[in-house]
């Protein structure tokens, strides 16, 4: 970048060198299970997070298998016909709200946000902990809530029904609006600290797309996440006042629930994808060894799909009574918002076009994804036009479309995250021929369970049936079996990420050979991350540069907490 | 230029590297979050919209079961306790230290008082039998639907008035704080903070008053 | 550039009697006989004034960053759309799409 840019300021630079297997890092730097909850390090933070969330992902999957179990065949299995609504709710509540929407942001993003801005920490720490201590709290509610009476309305909590059930809808709307306030309070977070805290030279063009991603979905938290607050909220009130603004019989519209419903739901599930977006974005970069391609089209894109994502929100609603002008309106919006995620997947596909591809588990993961989230944003259009969501609304169509998302998507982008950057965040390496081997099961596995359900959805099965008609049999079974080989590549995945904390080979300090500021500091960090103030001179993805490049530093600050290594070059910097 | 820590600013946290560059983010901290009071007050807007779109009628005649003075009054009130906060952030700028303490009593008091008159207010409901929900059991208004009318008006006005009870519990937090000093021109981002969050429960009464009291 | 703006004294106080002001007429307009839907119409513009000065110059946006009018701007905008499409349902159920 050119000096036209400047702020006018001129800052002494050097180039540091980074410490190689730190003695000292943030892993050891306190000890004590008070140091663990009441840290405000956001890597500390961000490895509680990533704890829970894969709790909470053990508890889902054991129901989703619990599910798959029982519909092995059409009769009653394990459980009636009640129980199955409670445990299809509990399942999908679980999943989205104590796993999904927090696992990128909460677990990835705490953790590098502030390193790949080159900051010291988020700008509100102690909010950050609160975030943390919120969803805890709320999860608690939501767990509590299996324990007295467990809800079976569904994860979405239609009106009436969830107003005249008797299942314990209040205790568990209440974890979800606690947790929601989690949500918001860790977008604030990030916005602040993306606009007020970028490292010297770092403009936004030279932010590594997985901040733009971070950005985006933060806008949509800070926006959608209080409307889902309300819903809630009259939902209760509903429930203990007979308020009467959703339930015919007291003189209200269900349909305005799902109004209320949606319109936090459906950009929520853009808070599930984008940062899965973001990560895809970095493991393309780091092993194709190429510059992104199309930066500024990424980058907009993301904020394109949090404003157009907030607009689309009646295409869950297109049978349920809603007036013809709104849904013609809703699904002509709906093929728009396909438009920037579809740039992005060839965007990405161009990055790999000649690149120097290096098929570690991260790529592998990301390939992966490429494939099963284009089935599944393909199959989601699909379901955007009106006269095919008039048969395939409520199918195992629109399940496999989401699972296909969610799971294909997030889920897949979120294990390539998570081994990208494991030896940063644990100073160890994992197990790259058990990772590729994990990596291959889920994809058979998945494709097992879910492609059978494309096939029996349009063919007219309805989803949250407990049992079904003789035609289905094959395709139920087919699923069943995918699902045990799904489950049986996630343990394999806990086991030798286990194995690696105990036994894991030391990782450097940039295994990858990435280019952006989170790896050029030590494996694992010090407490405060740098032990520099960085100073960016290069954008995000410049390959053709050397490693050494990256990591200039103001020189003779006081600030910074420990000068090291030698001086390799002096210069007054413009930035 | 960076300042040094803890000797002259024992308030500039230690990732930031001015106290500059901590109280805007502050700032937008807190627009953010009021980003988010507008979007969960505007879901009652909505339903408000929404069904007076549907029933125009109802909600001229239950309307006439709300006193316009007392709303009126109600908003000078707010008005005024905006101007008194706000007078409270210019003395704590220019280390006027009672002041402080005063004009946020003031704030207080004019808060306290706006809760008085909704309490008379609803009191005067409830004895007509003008309850939320499923309680309703006022006769007057000849509108199968008037127990929504006045649900939608309870869940406003009760969103906003706990708002308000909780910027007063704030407030005493300040002032409590205050007199023992803490506040002055190099720091005072509690009372900065609290302001912002004070002005946009008036705002969202300055909406709320002719949406519920002036429908002719 | 400073965020500490010390808003004069002079601003506040004629805010504050702009706004009472403001409070008076739009009870005044009230009782005057001004058809449906303007009557909703003048009322919310009288209100958006107000809240404008509110923001502008209690809550020091006339003086601030200009991005913190840009996230106040964006929450009104959500809102609009939150409504405005909402709308495009419960006032249009029974039309049908000849409403072109």
């Amino acid at each position: 970048m050119s000096a036209a840019t400047t702020n006018g300021k001129t800052l002494k630079v050097r180039y540091f060198d980074i410490e190689e297997n730190p003695t000292e890092h943030y892993l050891n730097a306190e000890s004590g299970l008070k140091s663990w909850l009441f840290t405000v390090d956001h890597k500390r933070i961000g490895l509680m997070y990533l704890a829970s969330i894969a709790f909470f992902f053990f508890v889902g999957g054991v129901l989703a298998l619990v599910l798959r179990t029982e519909l092995f065949t059409p009769a009653e299995n394990l459980m009636t016909a009640e129980t199955y609504n409670r445990i299809f709710t509990v399942h999908g509540a679980v999943m989205v709200f104590l796993f999904i929407i927090p696992s990128i942001p909460a677990a990835l993003g705490n953790f590098l946000l502030p390193m790949m801005l080159g900051a010291k920490d988020v700008a509100f720490p102690r909010l950050n902990l609160a975030s943390f201590w919120i969803y805890s709290i709320g999860a608690l509610f939501t767990l509590v809530s299996l324990g007295v009476n467990p809800v079976d309305t569904g994860w979405t909590f239609y009106t009436p029904y969830s107003v005249q059930t008797g299942s314990a809808v209040i205790l568990m709307t209440i974890g979800v609006f606690i947790m929601g306030f989690s949500s918001i309070l860790t977008g604030m977070n990030f916005i602040v600290t993306i606009h007020k805290m970028r490292a010297p030279g770092m403009t936004w063009g030279r932010m590594p797309l997985f901040l733009w991603a971070m950005y985006a979905t933060s806008i949509i938290q800070v926006l959608a996440t209080p409307v889902l607050a309300i819903t809630l909220a009259l939902l209760i009130m509903e429930r203990t006042l007979g308020i009467g603004i959703f339930d015919p019989a007291l003189g209200g519209d269900p349909v305005l629930y799902q109004h209320f419903f949606w319109f936090y739901s459906h950009p929520a599930v853009y808070i599930m994808i984008v940062p899965a977006f973001g990560v895809i974005s970095e493991l393309i970069a780091t092993f194709s060894r190429k510059t992104i391609f199309g930066y500024w089209a990424i980058a907009m894109s993301s904020l394109a799909i949090a404003f157009i994502g907030s607009l689309v929100w009646g295409h869950h609603m297109f049978v349920s009574g809603q007036s013809e002008l709104s849904t013609v309106i809703f699904s002509f919006l709906t093929f728009f918002v396909g438009i920037p995620t579809g740039i992005k997947i060839f965007n990405w596909l161009a990055t790999m076009h000649k690149g120097s591809i290096d098929m570690k588990t991260p790529m592998l993961y990301a390939c992966i994804f490429l494939f099963l989230f284009t089935i599944g944003g393909v199959t989601g259009i699909m379901l955007g036009a009106i006269s095919v969501n008039v048969q395939l609304h409520d199918t195992y169509y629109v399940v496999a479309h989401f699972h296909y998302v969610m799971m294909g998507g997030t889920v897949m982008a979120f294990l390539g995250g998570l081994h990208y950057w494991w030896p940063k965040m644990t100073g160890k390496m994992y197990s790259e021929f058990w990772g590729r081997i994990s990596a291959i099961i889920i994809f058979i596995g998945f494709n097992l369970t879910f492609l059978p359900q494309f096939i029996m959805g349009s063919q007219g099965m309805p989803r949250r049936y407990y049992s079904y008609i003789e035609q289905f049999q094959t395709m139920h079974q087919l699923s069943t079996i995918g699902s045990y080989i799904l489950g049986v590549g996630f343990v394999i995945i806990a086991v030798y990420l286990a194995h690696s904390l105990m036994k894991g080979q030391k990782a450097p300090a940039n295994p990858w050979g990435a280019r952006t500021l989170d790896w050029m500091t030590s494996s694992p960090p010090a407490q405060h991350n740098f032990n520099y103030q960085p100073v960016c001179n290069n954008g995000a993805y410049d390959f053709h540069k050397p490693i050494a490049d990256f990591t200039l530093g103001i020189a003779e600050d006081e600030h910074a907490h420990e000068q090291k290594g030698d001086t390799i070059k002096q210069q007054e910097q413009n930035v | 230029m960076a300042e040094a820590h803890s000797l002259e600013n024992p308030r500039l946290q230690h990732h930031f590297r001015n106290a500059d560059q901590q109280f805007s983010s502050s700032k937008l901290g807190m627009w953010l979050f009021l980003f988010t009071e507008i979007m969960f007050f505007g879901g009652l807007f909505v339903a408000y919209i929404v069904y007076r779109a549907w029933n125009p009628e109802l909600f001229t005649m239950a309307a006439s079961q709300l006193d316009t003075v007392l709303g009126a009054v109600n908003t000078v009130v707010l008005i005024g306790s905006s101007l008194t906060i706000a007078l409270a952030i210019r003395a704590a700028q220019t280390d006027k230290q009672k002041q402080i303490v005063n004009y946020l009593l003031m704030t207080i008091l004019l808060a306290g008082v706006f809760l008085v008159i909704k309490y008379f207010e609803y009191m005067h409901k409830f004895d007509l039998g003008i309850f939320p929900g499923a309680y309703y059991t006022f006769e007057g208004i000849d509108h199968p639907k008037a127990n929504v009318f006045f649900s939608i008006y309870y869940m406003m006005t009760g969103l906003h008035g706990l708002h308000v009870v909780i910027g007063i519990g704030l407030m005493i937090w300040l002032v409590v704080r205050a007199k023992m000093g803490d506040y002055s021109s190099k720091w005072y981002t509690p009372v900065e903070m609290t302001g912002l969050y004070w002005h946009l429960v008036d705002i969202i009464w300055i909406f709320l008053f002719p949406l519920m009291y002036l429908i002719e | 550039m400073s965020s500490h703006h010390i808003i004069p004294m002079k601003t506040l106080i004629s805010t504050s009697l702009a706004l009472v002001v403001l409070t008076i007429v739009t009870v005044a307009v009230f009782y005057l006989p001004i058809p449906a839907p303007f009557d909703v119409v003048v009322a919310l513009l009288l209100a958006s004034f107000k809240a404008t000065l509110v923001g502008m110059f209690f809550m020091g946006l006339y003086y601030d960053e200009k991005f913190n009018t840009v996230v106040l701007m964006f929450s009104f905008l959500f809102f609009i759309v939150f409504i405005g499409i909402t709308l495009l349902d419960t006032l249009f159920r029974d039309s049908g799409i000849s409403v072109w």
